[in-house]
């Protein structure tokens, strides 16, 4: 819901409730002022016939359908004014209408005459009708200008706001340019745009701080390795014995272990920044078989039957040297985790590729073999990052991508499109 | 051979002139593109083995430089990089071979010949040692004047043994030159450990002397002196 929607409707709410506790107060006041005002002139009339009778006219002739006079016993104390509600007869309209009556009783030349008298009141109905009429147009009239201001004074007010989303939508790290904002003059947004383009700011630096790292990284790293192993090398060359000779291959097997780590890393973090454009759309079907023609001896070697079914032609906008890294981390991965003599079924159309091979139970859940670092603990010339890469592929260019394990089945799905 | 290594890591440089100067090679080297432009304009070397990276520039420069100038030398270009822009523009520039970072020794070695044989023999030369005999442009071998029969990885296993005589191969840097880049992560030291194994009885059945030696664990020598 709009920001502004909630500000209307919580402002309608608070209104409604206040007009309504405010007709109620008016009902209230207005109606014991009338019947007040009404009371004082009732009484008024009342005295002016009691001084009437003292004055000597005759009571019977002062009687008509507003004025009653009754003589009541003068042992009776003289009764205070006394106001309230009746029915009583209204000739003008010839029907019964509530009417206020006042009676008081006045003790005049001996005799003790209580005097009633009757006048129209206004009916709560009316009053009722007037209120609510005059608060309903107040209210619609707010209706109407909160509809006014929802449709032209908040798209004033909120300009800027939209504007500041409009440049966080459109802002990426490849850009490579901060985010900056004009002065909006509304001190809340400005403060907001201000934080937005600190932020943007502090965002961009780590980003290529994160990146000159990884790029770094890998030449920093490479160099050292490839120093060590040409001393390794170098030190094969002497005269060595048998025991000095396991501790270089173990040192050159560790070497390789970490030359392969910066490797996948470096081609992950490449992915990553989205480094690999394709330039043209690649012939998949090529790039299988020929990196499978050069598995091919793997293969037989470690006696594992390949059944291949290739449909040839299919295209895929990807970049070369990406397509065969993920076809060639799939096969390797196929390859490396498969049973001697096992099977490995490789299925190819123009909407998937399937890898099915067999091995060994995994010993943790195949979702999280597309992790980084995943991998079965005994293999310890694997990297673990094989999946992980062929995940950041399948990301990077809106693949679908499915792993499950059926007894003794691997199985490896990708869905182009 | 008379080789220019351009390289800014001491430790890399005399890794390398090391095991090029047992092979009888002489290895100058030059630690920035200024003293590589000094050196190249002044003496002249059969191959220049260089890196990108450098303190005062990129090594394309020097390629540029190389080609610009018409100075007869070879281009061996080895980076950390190893990313495919690199290698592909550095070919394009008409480097003659490309090598990523951290290579093996043996492997540079390899590549050097290759390089020398392709360009300052145009394929037509001959590796001749005792009874064997490599004729490169017919990817022949022969033993004792008997041609011997080889697959393609056979061949290639025979002539990075002549061109690393004496020298320890690593089971790593046999399979890293026959199988290349890929398939580095498939444990294929077994399949290292077969083809050798029927190279030597190829050249065995030749009549042949058994030149290839099993040093430990490591890997294989290629023994001149063998009996």
């Amino acid at each position: 819901m709009k920001l502004i929607n909630i500000i209307s409707l919580w402002f309608l709410g608070i209104t409604l409730a206040a007009l309504l506790i405010g007709t109620i107060v008016i009902y209230e006041k207005l109606g014991s002022e009338i019947d007040f005002e009404l009371g004082m002139e009732l009484d008024r009339q009342i005295e002016s016939y009691a001084d009437r009778i003292a004055q000597g006219a005759p009571v019977n002739k002062l009687i008509y359908d507003k004025l009653q006079i009754q003589e009541i016993s003068m042992d009776r104390p003289v009764e205070e004014l006394w106001l309230r509600d009746t029915l009583a007869y209204h000739d003008p309209m010839n029907r019964n209408e509530t009417q206020l009556k006042a009676s008081r009783s006045f003790k005049i030349n001996g005799k003790h005459y209580r005097i009633s008298y009757y006048n129209l009141v206004v009916e709560a109905d009316d009053i009722t009708e007037t209120i609510v009429i005059t608060m309903l147009t107040v209210f619609l009239a707010q209706l109407l200008f909160i509809g006014c201001f929802l449709w032209a004074i908040s798209r004033k007010i909120f300009r800027p706001f939209h504007q500041s989303l409009d440049q966080l939508q459109s802002f990426t790290l490849q850009k490579n340019t901060p985010l900056t904002f004009k002065k909006s003059g509304v001190t809340e947004f400005d403060l907001l745009n201000s934080f937005l383009a600190k932020m943007s700011t502090k965002l961009l630096t780590d980003y290529r701080k994160i990146k000159e790292f990884s790029e770094n990284l890998s030449h920093e790293i490479q160099t050292p390795s490839a120093v060590v192993r040409g001393k390794l090398e170098l030190l094969m060359n002497e005269s060595i014995n048998g025991q000095q000779a396991a501790l270089i291959q173990a040192a050159f097997d560790s070497n390789e272990h970490i030359r392969r780590i910066v490797k996948s890393l470096s081609i992950l973090a490449k992915l990553e920044n989205d480094e690999f454009e394709s330039p043209d759309p690649v012939d998949f079907s090529e790039v299988m078989a020929s990196v499978l023609s050069r598995m091919e001896e793997v293969i037989q070697m470690h006696d594992i039957q390949l059944k291949k079914h290739i449909q040839p032609g299919v295209i895929l906008p990807i970049h070369p040297f990406v397509a065969e890294i993920l076809i060639n981390n799939l096969l390797s991965n196929s390859i490396k985790h498969n049973l001697e003599g096992g099977k490995l079924d490789i299925l190819m159309d123009r909407s998937m590729l399937q890898i099915r091979n067999t091995g060994r139970t995994p010993s943790f859940d195949p979702k999280e073999m597309l992790g980084r670092f995943k991998k079965d603990g005994d293999n310890k010339d694997s990297v673990g990052l094989g999946l992980a890469i062929v995940n950041q592929i399948c990301k990077n260019y809106g693949f679908g991508l499915l792993y499950t394990f059926e007894k003794p089945f691997h199985s490896i799905q990708i869905q182009f499109r | 051979m008379k080789i220019l290594l351009v390289e800014d890591n001491p430790e890399l440089t005399s890794n390398i002139s090391n095991y090029l100067l047992d092979q009888g090679i002489v290895c100058e080297c030059a630690t920035s593109l200024f003293e590589a432009q000094d050196k190249i304009l002044s003496f002249s070397y059969d191959c220049i083995i260089l890196d990108l990276m450098l303190p005062d520039g990129n090594g394309l420069r020097l390629l540029e430089l190389v080609k610009q100038k018409k100075i007869d030398s070879s281009v061996l270009i080895i980076s950390a990089k190893g990313s495919l822009d690199d290698k592909l523009s550095g070919l394009d520039l008409g480097a003659d071979d490309y090598l990523a970072k951290p290579f093996h020794l043996a492997e540079l070695l390899a590549r050097l010949k290759a390089i020398y044989r392709r360009t300052k023999m145009q394929g037509f030369d001959e590796v001749v040692f005792n009874e064997i005999t490599v004729i490169n442009s017919q990817f022949q071998v022969l033993v004792k004047n008997q041609l011997l029969d080889l697959t393609k990885k056979e061949y290639d296993l025979l002539l990075f043994f002549l061109t690393n005589k004496d020298r320890v191969l690593g089971k790593n840097a046999i399979a890293h030159h026959l199988w290349g880049d890929y398939t580095d992560d498939l444990s294929n030291f077994d399949f290292v450990y077969q083809h050798v194994k029927n190279l030597r009885k190829k050249i065995s059945a030749a009549g042949g002397r058994d030149y290839i030696r099993t040093v430990y664990g490591l890997g294989y020598k290629f023994d001149t002196a063998a009996l």
